[in-house]
């Protein structure tokens, strides 16, 4: 039944006017005709796909040399300018708390469907709560490596996300171990004015404090990514291409700002200061001290408007005489938010470090704070820990940090447009992404794309191609995020839509050049060799 | 408002396997499934064990029917292995349905009769329209058209059990007569058929029949749905039927009907030009059928060989599809020869022999010798091109060797490989992953075919086609696995991770786990008009009666007094009272502790305009939407929008819940419910018209402390017996709960079902299922199950489906010593029942027992029921006698009544 209901008419006369690349030959013949010239010009989903799949065929099968050469010409690849490597998100449960594949069977077929469809890869979320739920240094990575044989056997790359957080909303918790410690010790959480803690991720003041059973968060970490490392190596830089650091909450580099949001709100609040947890407070303290202040330490600005407030309501945030302005606010401001910048640096460099041999690329996500953002004081960019205001540009720093350690910035809410916003918000996503990207720019930051997992942002595909083309250089781009939505008649077709017209200007098929027969034996051998790796 | 609704069902099973897409005909290509007969086990067993002596007796049986030379082999070899493998498989039998429009003899009176000539538990679902109704709804028929034993279905049909007929002659029709009288105002009789043993629903296009009275009916003609035009039928099964109910027919064959458009178009003229006519059309329907295969192997001393017997009474041709294998993989092999007669090799893997039709009689034979030291015999059945046969989804695997035939005891039936050498449109039961990597491949064969050829541009343009084509089923197969269960759900899976969260955890689906519900209303709640405050004064009793949640009627403006008819949303000024007393009732709940859920009406809305076409189709008030927020097929409403993601409601415009601009709205009404009035969760009225991940979306976006569906079908449970097995209709509502990813809990229909048919007729063995578990949800999903035993619906001054009289207590006792969330009806506390009530309430206070607490079943017989619930409860109901264990544990009476005790343990 649901068979009929997807091949609608739509997709079918869709079909049959665009004409498509894929199983186009000369992607293949590129490939193995010359290995480092792997993307010409601009080749289709369907093309790459046909490139990457003989590549992994003859590097698997042939020898060690040949997978140096891949990997060369990957990263060729992910170099050439005018391609985006675009990766679907897998469910956030894809792999349940007791280390099982969640609906396996729909996973293997979409895994299928994306392939079909010239998706590049999937992103992989791995939880810190379901890998070392039991005990520290207990891991059980059983279900993400099935799922990792999985994706290559499709034939796909895969991206993980290493999420060091939980997610209230998705049910998925923190190690127990950790919570346990964490209900006698609540100070190594985010606490914010009230005294309310945020639960799904710890506090970067505790980062470097032996909280955890004797071991500080960052050793924690650490050898979570090595453990990680070394059961996934066969995987590595073959299959696995990227691995995103968690940074905080949501995986985003930010302080939990907006935790107590009411959902239902319009209009997104200016969220509230997180500095009120114990260890934060003292460091605070010392730093006031130490810059002579001993009374600005004594806690974040008294002022601040509330979560769901308007930013008017209060004396900080207010656009013209708002205490923000004040050399008090910029003391507390520039502690705040360096502290955010210095954390997103200790783990950034403990993932750039741990995974520099491999061939992968280490990739950090950015929030997207984008509410307020055209009033002067930018408030909720100043909650989440980052001084941005209309007299002072808070990214730099940032990006500079992603670049001394050689990590790519990811930017979620690709797929979001002013129009769309609620007026009264003052917000706007495009402004501030463009602002954003021109740090990166500056400072040689190569920037991925996300969209913002709110299922179905009113033209959002239309953003996002916006985001991905002309001179907006996008590494790679992670769609957000398989599910029954995602393959729902109301959405499959536009995605489908979507991923082709990412690729619309490939060359006709009669303009491609002569020299066919080498490239179609050599197409066929290396196919050949991959039906029978996945037969085995 | 709970409605038992029939009309455009659409089947929106996700369990339906694409075999059983209706493009098919006659025969369904289908893999039949038979199970090995415990008692033949046994017996195959005893002869292995035994190495039967020679000369068995038991041969006459096996080769009754072939006294060949075979038989003389038989006879000197030794009898080495024999079972009987039932053979179960449907078969679509075809038939018809026929209307027939009639005046008795010698009266005023006209007749309406609606037939059937296959077997069934036929029920005609009828009701009718009044000239003047503009809406599709249906309305009751007065009493006096109604023939006896006709049940009412809530406020709108009728359910009439057709009866075998002798008049109209022949091989028994089964047949419902409805007398019609010539003065009343009926314009039509609608009606759609049930097959009570299948479950399964015959419509007409996909609508109700018709049958017009007058002529001016729906004057949406081209279109129309009325029974004597020429048109097929459709006939889907309940949701989530049986499989095999699912057939659809081709165009209807004879019409011999009157031609309406010549009549007068006066609706409302008195002498009515009925005529007479007389309508059938062609229906399918499956029908299961048992044969078996009966398997004897024998060894000859002399040559070693091993010859096998293989005898069915499978009726017309059938090819037997066989190999050997030399291993335990269970790998198909092909035999040296010689083969017997009428044997071709199947590709190079298998071999297919054409069984001999047995001497005078049903059945046929083959006979097969093979060598020594093979390990086994494998074979299939192929009945004709698109049934094939095999032994419960794996080939039929007979040992020929004592290593593996010992194994074989061991090894249970399961495992063994696919059959390899069926083409690809055979091959229907292929795995999904074997099906995908399939089509890689293909893919990958059209790459080559592409590069070898020069004609590569048509090429490659039919290979994007059918790439893509195949994109799309990959997705929607996708999507129908993620859409269906996430994550798969199985009744051991759920009890494990039941297990793991732990009790206090607050979720909307279970609330606290130690809920107990109250109906706060019943139907005549909105006559004072201060429903609210009278409500009010109950609080604080109802919490000390020991009640955590309350469910307030439905709060928003609406068409009906009850509340069920909702317009605007956003207007809560109902019959119960105004918005202000709504917010001090709830007020009131939560200082006495009680949780407030709000009744929410999300399956349709009342307009407030009607459209250019004079369709009640727009909106006003804040959600002031148009026809794209109706769904589409519904055509007396005209909506824009997509079909429904489940059943229509009738009696007003049902929202398309795909529209996000709707789930939108909804969301942020439900928000606004949640922060203005102070309602902590939803008892979500009709979820059976919308798809249950709808309900996923408006839960996430409102954390509710506590929620519960009405997904109300009919059990089939009103004629005759009620099945024993109640499992598919509970499985409708897990499918439900699933489809909500668990976030919101159901009402547990089918324990109220079961416990009337217990109660009732005496036959308390019923709460017990196949596993002893309870039969309800409560038994498979206890912790979402909401446990009821009467409502505003089933009884009140409705009384729809009251509880059996009297035994009212017995079904209390039952579902507040159980596991589920209970809940207790508004007219039964404020009862002579209230007393007793109470001490049950306590009793499952005081022994902590909650939705996840566990039960063992201690009796289940004709005339008693008992069970122990943690350890610390016991429980009887039904009139016989129980005591419990006297063991280690003590057990004390707690309280008694009439027909039910309760004991905790000391």
């Amino acid at each position: 039944m649901e068979v009929s209901v997807i091949g609608s008419s739509q997709v079918k006369t869709e079909l049959a006017y665009r004409e498509l690349g894929f199983c186009n030959l000369k992607g293949g013949k590129a490939v193995i005709s010359s290995k480092n010239r792997v993307c010409v010009g601009r080749s289709t989903g369907w093309r790459k796909s046909g490139i990457r799949f003989t590549l992994r065929a003859t590097a698997a099968i042939q020898s060690e040399q040949l997978r140096s050469d891949s990997v060369s010409g990957r990263s060729t690849r992910s170099k050439s300018r005018d391609n985006v490597r675009l990766f679907v998100g897998l469910p956030l449960d894809t792999i349940s708390d007791c280390n099982a594949v969640n609906h396996a069977r729909a996973i293997a077929a979409g895994l299928k469907a994306l392939k079909l469809l010239g998706v590049e890869g999937v992103e992989l979320p791995v939880w810190w709560g379901i890998v070392e739920k039991e005990a520290m240094g207990k891991y059980e990575w059983s279900g993400y490596l099935a799922l990792a044989e999985m994706v290559q056997n499709a034939g796909l790359k895969l991206h993980v996300s290493l999420c060091f957080h939980a997610s209230k909303q998705h049910k998925l918790s923190l190690p127990e171990w950790v919570s346990r410690i964490g209900e006698s010790e609540p100070s190594i959480f985010f606490t914010d004015r009230a005294g309310r803690q945020y639960k799904e991720c710890l506090s970067l003041a505790v980062d470097d404090l032996p909280v955890l059973d004797g071991k500080t968060p960052v050793q924690v970490y650490r050898e979570f990514c090595e453990s990680f490392k070394s059961s996934f190596s066969s995987f590595m830089g073959s299959t696995i291409t990227g691995i995103s650091m968690g940074l905080g909450p949501d995986g985003e580099l930010r302080y939990p700002s907006h935790q107590r949001l009411v959902k239902s709100n319009k209009i997104t609040g200016p969220g509230e200061f997180q500095c009120y947890d114990k260890n934060m407070l003292s460091i605070l303290k010392h730093h006031a001290e130490a810059t002579g202040n001993p009374l600005w330490g004594l806690g974040g600005p008294h002022d601040a408007s509330t979560y769901n407030e308007s930013p008017n309501s209060n004396n900080f945030f207010r656009d013209h005489g708002g205490s923000w302005e004040s050399p008090y606010a910029d003391f507390f401001l520039s502690w705040y938010s360096n502290q955010l910048i210095s954390h997103g640096e200790r783990l950034l460099s403990l993932a750039s470090s741990t995974f520099s041999e491999t061939a992968i690329t280490v990739y950090g996500k950015v929030p997207l704070m984008h509410s307020w953002y055209k009033t002067r004081s930018h408030p909720s960019e100043l909650t989440a820990g980052y001084y941005n205001t209309t007299t002072r540009d808070g990214y730099e720093a940032v990006t500079e940090m992603f670049a001394s350690n050689s990590c790519k910035l990811m930017l979620p809410g690709m797929d979001l447009s002013d129009e769309h916003q609620p007026h009264e918000s003052l917000s706007s996503p495009e402004l501030l992404l463009a602002q954003i990207r021109t740090a990166c720019r500056k400072h040689g930051v190569e920037v991925s794309g996300q969209n913002s997992s709110a299922t179905g942002a009113p033209g959002g595909f239309e953003q996002i191609k916006k985001n991905l083309v002309g001179d907006n250089v996008v590494d790679l781009f992670s769609y957000q995020r398989m599910g029954a939505y995602f393959f729902s008649p109301e959405h499959f077709p536009s995605f489908t839509k979507f991923v082709r017209s990412l690729n619309q200007s490939e060359l006709h098929s009669d303009d491609l050049p002569e020299e066919k027969e080498e490239a179609a034996d050599s197409l066929r051998v290396s196919s050949d060799s991959v039906v029978c790796m996945q037969e085995a | 408002m709970s409605t038992v609704s029939i009309g455009t069902l659409q089947h929106h099973s996700l369990r339906e396997n694409p075999q059983y897409s209706p493009k098919s005909k006659a025969f369904k290509p289908c893999s039949l499934n038979c199970s090995p007969q415990t008692k033949f086990f046994f017996h195959s067993r005893r002869f292995c064990n035994f190495r039967a002596p020679k000369h068995s007796h038991v041969v006459v049986k096996a080769a009754s029917a072939a006294e060949t030379a075979v038989v003389q082999t038989f006879e000197s070899a030794e009898l080495f292995f024999k079972e009987t493998f039932p053979l179960k498989r449907t078969e679509t039998v075809e038939g018809k349905i026929f209307v027939r429009l009639d005046q008795v003899k010698n009266s005023q009176i006209w007749q309406l009769t609606v037939g059937c000539n296959l077997p069934g538990k036929w029920i005609l679902h009828w009701g009718v329209s009044y000239v003047g109704d503009v809406g599709s709804e249906w309305d009751q028929p007065p009493t006096e058209m109604r023939p006896p034993g006709s049940i009412p279905i809530k406020d709108y049909a009728i359910e009439t059990p057709m009866k075998k007929s002798s008049s109209s002659g022949g091989d028994g029709f089964y047949e419902a007569k409805i007398d019609l009288s010539p003065n009343s105002a009926i314009a039509a009789i609608n009606f759609v058929l049930k097959d009570d043993e299948t479950g399964a629903w015959y419509q007409h296009r996909g609508r109700d029949f018709k049958v017009p009275l007058v002529d001016y009916v729906q004057d949406d003609a081209p279109d129309s749905n009325i029974a004597g035009a020429k048109r097929g039928f459709s006939i889907w099964s309940g949701a989530f039927g049986p499989l095999s109910s699912l057939i659809l027919r081709g165009e209807a064959s004879t019409t011999t009907g009157p031609d309406n458009s010549t009549n007068s178009r006066d609706p409302k003229q008195e002498s009515r030009s009925l005529e007479r006519f007389y309508d059938e059309q062609p229906i399918a329907k499956q029908v299961s059928v048992d044969n078996s295969v009966t398997v004897s192997v024998r060894k000859c001393p002399e040559t070693a060989k091993n010859h096998l017997h293989v005898e069915t009474d499978l009726p017309g041709d059938v090819v037997i599809h066989w190999g050997v294998c030399l291993d335990g993989a269970k790998k198909w092999e092909i035999p040296a020869a010689p083969y017997p007669p009428e044997t071709i090799a199947f590709k190079d893997k298998a071999l297919r022999t054409r069984l001999q039709p047995k001497d005078g009689g049903d059945g046929c034979w083959g006979s097969f010798t093979v060598e020594e030291g093979l390990e086994g015999f494998l074979f299939v059945l192929k009945l004709n091109e698109n049934t094939w046969l095999n032994c419960m989804g794996n080939d039929f695997y007979i040992p020929l060797s004592s290593s593996s035939l010992s194994a074989r005891s061991t090894q249970s039936l399961s495992g063994g490989t696919q059959i390899p050498e069926k083409d690809s449109k055979e091959n229907q039961e292929g795995s999904i992953s074997k099906y995908t990597s399939g089509i890689i491949k293909e893919i990958r064969n059209l790459v080559g075919d592409i590069s070898s050829e020069k004609s590569q541009k048509t090429k490659s343009k039919e290979a994007q086609e059918s790439i893509l084509q195949e994109i799309e089923k990959l997705a929607a197969e996708a999507y129908s696995i993620f859409r269906s269960s996430i994550p798969t759900f199985t009744e051991e899976a759920v009890v494990e991770a039941e297990k793991q969260i732990s009790p206090v955890k607050i979720c909307s689906g279970t609330g606290t786990g130690f809920e107990i519900l109250c109906q706060g209303f019943n139907w005549e709640s909105h006559k004072s008009g201060r429903w609210y405050m009278e409500i009010k004064e109950k609080a604080a009793e109802l919490s000390s009666i020991g009640f955590t949640v309350i469910w307030l009627p439905p709060p928003t403006e609406s068409i009906s007094p009850e509340g069920y008819m909702p317009r605007d949303l956003y207007n809560l000024n109902s019959r119960y009272g105004n918005i202000d007393q709504l917010k001090e009732v709830v007020k009131k709940f939560h200082e006495v502790g009680i949780k407030v859920l709000g009744d929410a009406v999300l399956n349709h809305r009342c307009a407030h305009y009607k459209n250019q076409n004079g369709v009640w189709n727009i909106y006003g008030g804040r959600l002031n939407w148009d026809d794209r927020a109706v769904v589409a097929d519904d055509p007396h409403f005209q909506g824009r929008g997509n079909k429904s993601s489940g059943d229509n409601f009738h009696a007003a415009p049902n929202i398309d819940h795909s529209q996000e601009f709707v789930r939108k709205d909804l969301k942020e009404w439900l928000c606004w419910l949640r922060e203005e009035i102070g309602y902590d969760g939803w008892r979500l009225d009709f979820v059976r018209g919308f798809w249950g991940g709808y309900v996923k979306d408006y839960i996430d976006a409102t954390e509710p402390s506590f929620a519960v569906g009405e997904y109300w079908d009919s059990l089939s449970y009103t004629y005759g017996e009620m099945d024993h097995n109640q499992d598919a209709h509970r499985q409708r509502i897990i499918d439900w709960i699933n489809a909500t990813n668990g976030t919101a809990g159901a009402f547990d229909v089918t324990t109220k079902g079961i416990l009337h048919a217990a109660l009732e007729r005496c036959e308390y063995w019923r709460l017990s299922d196949s596993k002893g578990k309870p039969p309800g949800v409560v038994g498979w999903w206890p912790s979402r199950a909401v446990t009821f035993i009467e409502n505003h619906d089933t009884g009140s001054t409705q009384g729809h489906w009251r509880f059996p009289g009297g035994k009212e207590m017995q079904g209390y006792a039952y579902i507040l010593t159980h596991p589920g969330t209970p809940t207790v009806f508004h007219d039964h506390i404020f009862s002579h029942y209230r007393p007793e009530i109470e001490a049950l309430i306590s009793i499952r206070n005081r022994n902590k027992i909650h939705c996840r607490s566990t039960i063992k079943i201690t009796k289940a017989e004709r005339d008693v029921y008992a069970a122990i619930i943690d350890e610390k409860v016991a429980v009887k109901i039904g009139p016989g006698h129980y005591e419990p264990p006297s063991g280690q544990q003590k057990w004390s009476s707690a309280y008694e009544g009439k027909d039910y005790k309760v004991w905790e343990s000391s």
